[in-house]
This record gives C-alpha cells, sequence and structure tokens, in this order.
C-alpha cells in the first residue's frame, strides 16, 4: 500500500481529514502520520529556522524534518493547510520546496476550505499513487519507437502519433461520443503517414474518457491527467528541470498545474464562470466580426485601457465591448480589453490559489490566442511565458511519452 | 466556579482549579462530546463542515475555516465562564490550539467578558513556577471570597 | 443509541516526578477502590475511564495518597480509541506533546503546593515615556 504522509494544519477542524482519508483509500494508499517527539519537534523547528508562531505549523515543519531526515517512512507527501491562511501558505510552500531539493518523494499540496471539493482532493490522491507507481516511467524525457497519445477531454479528443521523439500525426475535435471520436481522430493522426494502428509499440491515453477508450483500445497506460498533462508541457516546452506552471484556459474552465522536475506538485480549476474562458474570447471575435485566430494579433495592437470594460460577466461583459465600439473605440483595443479581462478573472479565480512559479507553460487552445497569452503575462508582472509548438495537445503527447518507456506491446 | 482556562487543555491549570473546588471548564469535554457521538463518523474528532459554520458566529467568513472550526469548539467554554486565567506563551500547544489566530480570538473574548481574569505568563523556571502557583491559588480563594 | 444517562469519562492520572508512588502502586490502588472504573496503566500513571461521579470519587480518593504530587487531566477520547492511538496512525496525539512539556514544570507545582504562599497579584505597568526617556539618558552617562 502506498503510504502517504500527511503534514497538515487545521484538517480536523474544518472537517476534512475524514476526506483526505476517504480519497486516500480510494486509490489504494493510506494515509500516515510522521512520527516527532517534543526535543525533535524543537530541534527541527530551529534548524529549519521559519519562525511561525502558530504551534500547529511548527509540528508541520518538523513532520517534514522527520521525512527529510529519514526518521518517517513514506512514499509521498501530503501538505495542506487552510485556505485563507497566510502563515498556512508559506510553510506549505516552504515545506514543499524543502521536500522536493531534498528528498525524491512526490509532493502534492492544498488549501482547504469546509467545503473541499472531493474532486480536488481524488484527483490530488490519484496523482500521488500515479507517481509513486510510476515513477521510472514519469522520469522519461524523450520518446522512443512508434506510440501514439489519446487525451479524451470533456470537450475535445486530442490524438497525437509520435515516432522517435518527434511528432508525425494529430487528431482533434470535438467529443460527442468518446469512442467514436477516438477513432476519428486517431484516423486524422494515421493519415499522412505510412503507419496502421497495428504497428504502434504503445498506446497512452488520459482524460475523462480514459477508462472507457482504454479499455476499448486495450491500451498500455490508462493514467490520469495531471501527471500526463504535466509531463506533456514540460516536455513539449523544453523544461524538464526545474520549476514551472502549466496554464491552461480552456473553452469552459480552467488548469493551473505547478510542477517540478515535470511532476506535478499542486493544482487547481474552476469551471463555473465563462468570462474567465476562451467562450468570452470567442463571442468577442464574433461580435468584431473577426476569426477567432485573428483577435490574439488584433488585441497585440490595441490597448487594454482605452476600451472600457466594468464587467467580466459573459453578459456584460461583452455589452460593455459593444458600447465602447459604439462609442467609437478601436477593434484592437476592445479585442485587447476581452484578452486582458479573461487574464484578470483567470487571475482573480485561479491564479490566486496556487504559487505560480516561472515559466508558466500556457497550453490549450486559448494558448493560440497571442494577445491572450500577452494578457496573462502583464497581469502576473512580466512574468515569462511560454507557448510551446503543439501547445493544444498536451495529454495527449504526454501519453504517448510514457507509453513509450513501457516498450513494444505484443 | 466555573474558570475558563487557556490552554484550555492545559493540565497544570485544570489541575490546580480542581485542587481549589472549581470547575476547570476544560476542553477536553467539548471534545468528548465529539467523540462519544455515535451519530457522527467523521473520523478523528467528529467535526464535520457544521463546525466552521457555526464558528461564523465568532469569526467572518474570510477567517480560515481551521480557526472557525475551532471556534465551535471553545465559543461554548468562553461563554460559560465565571472567571478566567490566561497563560500566555504557553509552548506547545498542538491540535486544538495548534493555532495561533484561533487563540488570540479566544483570549480576547475571554478578556472583554468583564469576569475576573488572571493573567500570567507561561513558567520557564522553578521560580516563576512557585510564583504562578501561588498567584493561581490567590486568585481562586479570592473568586470564593467574592462568592460567599 | 439513546443518550447516555450516566455520560462516561476518562481521566488522566500524572505521577510527578517527586511522587511517593509508584506507577504499579497507583494502579494497585486504585483497583483496590472496587469501583466500576476501566483502569490502565501509561508512562506517565494511569488513565481511568467510568461514569463521570465515579471517576471523580477515584480521583478525590487517589489525591489523598500524595495530595502535591499526583495530578489529574480529563482526556476527550476514551482509551485506546483507534481515531488517536498512536499505534495504528503513527505520531502521538496532539495533546500528548502537551503534556510531556508540562511535566517538566510539575516537580515545581509539587513545591509550590508544599509551600504554600499568598502572593499579590499586581498588574505590570507599563513605564511612561518620561520615566523612559529619564532612564535612557541616565544610562547615556
Amino acid at each position: 500500500m502506498v503510504k502517504i504522509a500527511q503534514i497538515s494544519c487545521g484538517t480536523e477542524y474544518s472537517g476534512v481529514q475524514k476526506e483526505i482519508e476517504r480519497a486516500a483509500a480510494t486509490f489504494g494508499a493510506e494515509i500516515v502520520i510522521p512520527e516527532t517527539d517534543l526535543d525533535y519537534i524543537d530541534e527541527a523547528y530551529q534548524k529549519f529556522g521559519f519562525t511561525a508562531a502558530s504551534s500547529g505549523i511548527r509540528l508541520m515543519v518538523a513532520r517534514a524534518m522527520s521525512i527529510v531526515e529519514g526518521k518517517s517512512e513514506a512514499d509521498a507527501v501530503f501538505i495542506a493547510t487552510c485556505f485563507r491562511c497566510a502563515e498556512g501558505a508559506l510553510l506549505r510552500n516552504e515545506l514543499r520546496r524543502f521536500i522536493q531539493q531534498n528528498t525524491h518523494l512526490p509532493v502534492v499540496t492544498y488549501s482547504f476550505t469546509e467545503r473541499t471539493k472531493a474532486d480536488e482532493l481524488f484527483i490530488r490522491m490519484e496523482a500521488l499513487s500515479t507517481i509513486v507507481a510510476r515513477k521510472s516511467l514519469l522520469a522519461r524525457e524523450k520518446q522512443e519507437g512508434l506510440t501514439l497519445g489519446i487525451d479524451s477531454g470533456s470537450t475535445t479528443t486530442k490524438v497525437v502519433l509520435m515516432e522517435n521523439n518527434k511528432i508525425i500525426g494529430t487528431g482533434w475535435l470535438p467529443t460527442t461520443d468518446v469512442i467514436e471520436n477516438a477513432n476519428v481522430g486517431i484516423k486524422s493522426a494515421m493519415e499522412n503517414t505510412e503507419y496502421r494502428l497495428e504497428d504502434v509499440d504503445g498506446i497512452g491515453v488520459t482524460g475523462y474518457g480514459r477508462l472507457t477508450i482504454g479499455k476499448y483500445l486495450k491500451a498500455d497506460l490508462i493514467q490520469e491527467e495531471l501527471s500526463v498533462n504535466s509531463k506533456g508541457a514540460v516536455y513539449l516546452a523544453d523544461h524538464q528541470k526545474g520549476e514551472a506552471t502549466v496554464l491552461d484556459i480552456g473553452g469552459m474552465d480552467n488548469k493551473v498545474i505547478t510542477v517540478n522536475d515535470g511532476i506535478p506538485d499542486n493544482f487547481t480549476m474552476g469551471g463555473i464562470c465563462a468570462g474567465a474562458s476562451g467562450r468570452f474570447l470567442e463571442i468577442t471575435a464574433r461580435r468584431l466580426g473577426v476569426d477567432i485566430s485573428e483577435l490574439g494579433p488584433l488585441a497585440l495592437k490595441g490597448n487594454y485601457k482605452n476600451a472600457l470594460l466594468n464587467s467580466y460577466c459573459i453578459v456584460f461583459g461583452i455589452q460593455d465591448l459593444v458600447t465602447s465600439l459604439a462609442a467609437g473605440g478601436s477593434k484592437e483595443d476592445v479585442a485587447a480589453a476581452a484578452c486582458f479581462s479573461v487574464a484578470e478573472q483567470v487571475y482573480e479565480q485561479q491564479l490566486q490559489e496556487i504559487d505560480v512559479r516561472e515559466p508558466l507553460i500556457q497550453v490549450g487552445g486559448t494558448s493560440l490566442i497571442n494577445g491572450l497569452v500577452d494578457a496573462v503575462s502583464t497581469v502576473l508582472g512580466g512574468i515569462n511565458v511560454i507557448v510551446p509548438e503543439h501547445s493544444q495537445y498536451i495529454g495527449a503527447v504526454g501519453g504517448a511519452l510514457i507509453v513509450s518507456g513501457l516498450g513494444s506491446r505484443e | 466556579m466555573k474558570i475558563a482556562i487557556f490552554p484550555p487543555n492545559s493540565l497544570i491549570l485544570a489541575d490546580l482549579v480542581e485542587r481549589r473546588g472549581h470547575e476547570a471548564l476544560v476542553l477536553q469535554k467539548e471534545i468528548r462530546k465529539k467523540v462519544t457521538d455515535a451519530e457522527i463518523d467523521s473520523p478523528p474528532l467528529n467535526i464535520t463542515e457544521e463546525e466552521p459554520i457555526k464558528g461564523l458566529k465568532y469569526a467572518a467568513i474570510e477567517v480560515p475555516s481551521g480557526v472557525r472550526g475551532r471556534m465551535a469548539i471553545f465559543g461554548p467554554l468562553i461563554e460559560e465562564a465565571e472567571a478566567a486565567i490566561i497563560m500566555e506563551d504557553a509552548p506547545f500547544g498542538f491540535g486544538c490550539i495548534g493555532c495561533a489566530r484561533t487563540n488570540e480570538l479566544c483570549m480576547f473574548n475571554l478578556r472583554k467578558r468583564n469576569i475576573p481574569v488572571l493573567e500570567l505568563t507561561y513558567p520557564t523556571t522553578r521560580e516563576e513556577t512557585m510564583d504562578v502557583v501561588n498567584k493561581i491559588n490567590t486568585f481562586l480563594d479570592s473568586l470564593e471570597d467574592k462568592n460567599g | 443509541m439513546s443518550p447516555q444517562k450516566n455520560p462516561k469519562t476518562t481521566r488522566m492520572i500524572i505521577l510527578g516526578p517527586s511522587a511517593n508512588i509508584s506507577q504499579t502502586e497507583l494502579v494497585r490502588k486504585l483497583h483496590m477502590m472496587e469501583l466500576p472504573l476501566t483502569i490502565k496503566s501509561t508512562c506517565y500513571g494511569a488513565v481511568i475511564h467510568g461514569e463521570e461521579e465515579v471517576v471523580k470519587q477515584a480521583i478525590e480518593h487517589i489525591r489523598e495518597v500524595d495530595p502535591c504530587n499526583i495530578f489529574t487531566k480529563d482526556r476527550g477520547f476514551p482509551p485506546g480509541d483507534p481515531r488517536r492511538c498512536r499505534a495504528k496512525r503513527g505520531g502521538a496525539r496532539e495533546g500528548f506533546h502537551q503534556l510531556e512539556k508540562e511535566f517538566e514544570l510539575l516537580d515545581f507545582v509539587s513545591k509550590a503546593l508544599e509551600n504554600p504562599q499568598r502572593v499579590e497579584i499586581k498588574k505590570t505597568k507599563k513605564v511612561s515615556p518620561d520615566l523612559f526617556k529619564e532612564i535612557a539618558q541616565e544610562c547615556e552617562k
């Protein structure tokens, strides 16, 4: 059984401890508490050197130290503190770094409220279990042989065919029927090659539909999207070592993953506000009478400050844009304002919950809108944003890359 | 009298209060109510989403859930108190009293209740400890005098 | 389960470092009271569990054995509760560390109890800025 060491403050008093243990058990893991005695707590706290007012947080330091010094056994680490606790947030990140720098254990962090979302806990625990079980596979930095990666997302299905570290074919279509769409995607990826499905050495699947497709295609690798997407993003961005943030502003929801050496350690997602999504930009493009592909370059020529946007809501925000246009505002300025508005909303709703690390690797369909990429960088104080080629295929690329470590299929 | 103590799980404070014939409002009694309630099964403390919501009585929604959850347990003790002994700088209060912000709020709430309060600092030496013990006993006896 | 008429409580009985009785004696004395209690020997002394009134009675009696060196503390969890058992989850109960720390002072507490003194409770006042200035100037000299 995978042992996940819990280093936390406040989980019991927020009523989320049971949820954490339940999520771990669901993925074949168990929660353990690192052993510390009183003298050791004192010693560890002094050694670490962070003066914390809360003794619960000092205990976290000692528990982390106990793992780093090998006094407690664990396969993975889960670090959690209350959302909006400044001291907790500081230590959560410092301890995460401390463990990552001094051990090879995967770490996942979380800031919770009493309304902790089961999904977010589940995906973290699943990722931790997967990372432990597939450690050597995840260490892979080069794709070998001929492999197929499929990312069956809730809105789109992405397929890539890779051969000897190169993408040789792609498929992309909206998800309507999981299996049917995968078949069409595979066909499209194979189209301009001499290969057939029987020729591939391995198939790796990820995304919401991974279990269905995995079973149907007898896939060699079926893996949750958190670790696969991280791997795909850092591979495409050629940033496999060190820290990075992966941002996917989706058509309907957004995901942010922080990674260390290609392994995810925190994650946040949201998807209830269209004003913080690609949908807002689609509608803006339509109102401006341009194709979505032209919106980005248009925005780059404009200045967002010239178009007044009082609301980020998809209904009222668009109205503001129309008013702005009617008042003689230029299309460029309006396009820039729309991009800026989405970036700001993503910041408000997701990026604030996570420790954003440079470089930021922007992926997904919206990363092709360069005006939005520029706005994201501006909102984050000029952070270095990388948009790798094939950025909309990270999940599929991650699948194809990881599965190539399994060798040829029979 | 019912005496609130802080830290609310202090062995020394609770023991001394009881020796003088008073009732120490200890945290463990509140925890016991929770953990022996057969209706709820949310180990280890049987604290559920409800407690941080009950804690809204003491701290706003913007305050971390851990503070509000703890306040849901401390709050009733503070309200019940007829006198209080507060020992600041007590080391290593983990778990229930592991959150500095909750502790600040608890001590403040005790002080603003206008009940007799004895303020102490956690002793570190023999002299300080003896002084603290004597102060506590003097304070407790004075309460009795007022009562009688 | 219906609410219990006689709620049960758990008490830890802690022997101070200068106690006149040993842990074994403590447990034996508790057993000899023949009260309907669960008694467990622990590293710090003993833990007893039973109906509130009975526990109270046992505490009163046991204190008499060595009034200044026997201390007691309430415990929320019943003895050996798996939710908090160190053997199962690893890591000590949070309350244990607190007990460990306060134990360091118990000998001094015993001494104070043996030699009670009535003291004056004075609130310390802050030095006025003027006085502070005066002292600072004096120190400069």
